[in-house]
């Protein structure tokens, strides 16, 4: 479905990928496992063309260069220079990290506000959508989203990008704060996301465990650069892999 | 004389809500102030003296093109100028406030000085409520106001467009990753402010001339209310128009009329010692210290 060939991603000198390359297919779960500022967000980023929109501001500020190379191709098409709307047109659509929401709308605006490319009948039924995978939104839905705990708001964020229609739904650390009961609950929805509305997922985490039973294949990366890959089976009996996420 | 005080604070109030929201809006959705804003009320009544006087439009289409060719001018001028600026605050209020001045010192330069220069009435008639008596022209200013601030809030909570407005001007970012285009977006703003100053001088210029210098009393009239309300909040807006406009109203009646700018310039002065941000402005510094 999506082939990155070979990226590499500059903020001034410093490099946030090295030569990364990987592949997702029709109807997979993949996982991007990661410490922090191993490159994961940047990966998304890049995924989802909001590093354009960066490096446009950042040009016109004066600010920092930020320079990509490789290659993105989206079932054939190169993607590389596309801008961030025209992904999500295409149906590439990013969840970012730390369940970004508008805070002063309310849960139910928040939803129609995601629905800016869609048409009335389709974000009526999008919205539908994130209540099924999200029961606990319905009752929220009149109360603001800056007043909803952590674990709600990603709930929400989730179902946002829901109404815009993924194909591919690019979900940066959802996991990210959350308790290990809100986690599971949510691990259990990127499931049902594939299984019911058929999306493929490529989801980012800081720890592996959670995710890792659920995904297809996982790819390992360290500073920037792939360090290991494999199937989520072949990723949990990895020695490396236990050591260094899993403390055994 | 205090019920016709209170009148006509309101309607005072009312004339500074419609000088502000413009400004006020462009700023809340993109973040950019106006400084041309103004000039470019003073550009719409201009254009449409000269659409009904040398072409001999009638009023309303003269009107309508009137401002339909300011919000043209407003979204040019931020593909062209401030596209290439944006983020730098300092050189969007020097680039608008330079747009202004060409624009306003053009028309002096052109000879459009004079009490000539006037637009004419909507309807010439007038009405006493209660003892005190009140041109038409001033109950339709507050009627369009009533209209104008229902039908914006209308908009920005029911149009996709504008819904687009409101999470742009909460999360930019956040916007992008849901297919919005934040130029395209920034250039509706700057287009629906210039458009709003172009409505409030097509109702608010028949009450008087129109003269270049009022240009500039427009512009410190918008910042001074926004500054009060807190930038980017319409209610604040509306809320700071009403403070604003009965303090002027009854200093002039009851202190001084040389003193009414005074009050305004104090009032700025002492939001601005107390709570910053406005009124009903977002704490975003007391966000980033938590």
């Amino acid at each position: 479905m999506i082939e990155v060939q070979n990226l590499m991603v500059f903020f001034e000198n410093a490099l946030a990928l090295n030569d990364f390359s990987m592949k997702i297919e029709d109807g997979e779960i993949v996982g991007v496992i990661g410490s922090n500022s191993a490159g994961k967000t940047t990966l998304m980023n890049t995924l989802s063309g909001l590093i354009i929109d960066m490096r446009v501001k950042e040009k016109r500020k004066g600010g920092e260069r930020i320079t990509v190379y490789g290659k993105i191709l989206y079932r054939g098409e190169d993607i590389s220079g596309m801008s961030p709307s025209d992904r999500v047109r295409k149906g590439i659509v990013l969840s970012r990290e730390r369940h970004p929401v508008f805070p002063e709308s309310s849960v139910l605006e928040n939803l129609k506000i995601a629905g800016y490319l869609r048409k009335q009948s389709e974000i009526r039924e999008g919205i539908e959508y994130a209540y099924r995978l999200f029961p606990a939104l319905v009752a929220l839905k009149r109360r603001k989203a800056g007043f909803l705990s952590g674990g709600e708001q990603q709930m929400l964020a989730i179902g946002m990008s829901l109404v815009v229609r993924p194909k591919l739904l690019l979900l940066d650390e959802p996991l990210l704060g959350l308790s290990p009961m809100l986690q599971k609950m949510l691990v259990d929805a990127i499931c049902r996301l594939k299984d019911e509305f058929g999306t493929t997922v490529l989801v980012t985490e800081q720890f592996a465990r959670p995710v890792l039973p659920i995904i297809d294949r996982g790819y390992v990366i360290e500073n920037g650069m792939l360090t290991l890959t494999g199937t989520g089976r072949e990723l949990m009996d990895n020695p490396e892999i236990k050591a260094a996420y899993f403390g055994i | 004389m205090l019920l016709g005080t209170i009148v006509y604070a309101i309607i005072n109030s009312v004339i500074l809500i419609m000088m502000s929201i413009g400004f006020n809006l462009t700023f809340g959705i993109s973040g950019i102030s106006n400084f041309a804003y103004g000039a470019l009320y003073i550009f719409s009544a201009f254009s449409t003296y000269m659409l009904l006087q040398m072409v001999g439009l009638p009023y309303p289409v003269a009107a309508l093109v009137s401002i339909v060719l300011t919000a043209a001018i407003g979204a040019l001028m931020y593909r062209f100028i401030l596209m290439r600026v944006r983020g730098q605050v300092l050189s969007e209020v020097i680039a608008t406030f330079g747009i202004g001045l060409a624009i306003l010192e053009f028309f002096r330069y052109l000879g459009f000085v004079g009490v000539e220069y006037a637009l004419p009435v909507f309807i010439d008639d007038s009405f006493m409520i209660g003892e005190v008596y009140v041109d038409a022209q001033r109950l339709i200013i507050v009627a369009s106001s009533v209209v104008l601030v229902g039908l914006l809030w209308l908009f920005v909570h029911y149009t996709s467009v504008g819904l687009a407005f409101r999470g742009i001007a909460q999360d930019e970012r956040t916007a992008l990753t849901f297919g919005m285009d934040s130029d395209w977006i920034a250039t509706l703003s700057v287009s629906l402010g210039a458009a709003l100053a172009a409505i409030a001088a097509t109702v608010i210029i028949p009450l008087g001339t129109i003269s270049v210098s009022q240009g500039y009393d427009v512009l410190i009239n918008a910042l001074a209310v926004s500054i009060i309300g807190g930038l980017g909040s319409t209610g604040g807006v509306i809320v700071a128009s009403l403070v604003v406009g009965f303090a002027q109203r009854f200093t002039d009646t009851y202190i001084g009329s040389h003193w009414t700018m005074i009050v305004s310039l104090a009032a700025i002065l002492l939001v601005l010692v107390i709570k910053p941000s406005g009124l009903y402005g977002k704490q975003k510094e007391l966000e980033e210290r938590i």
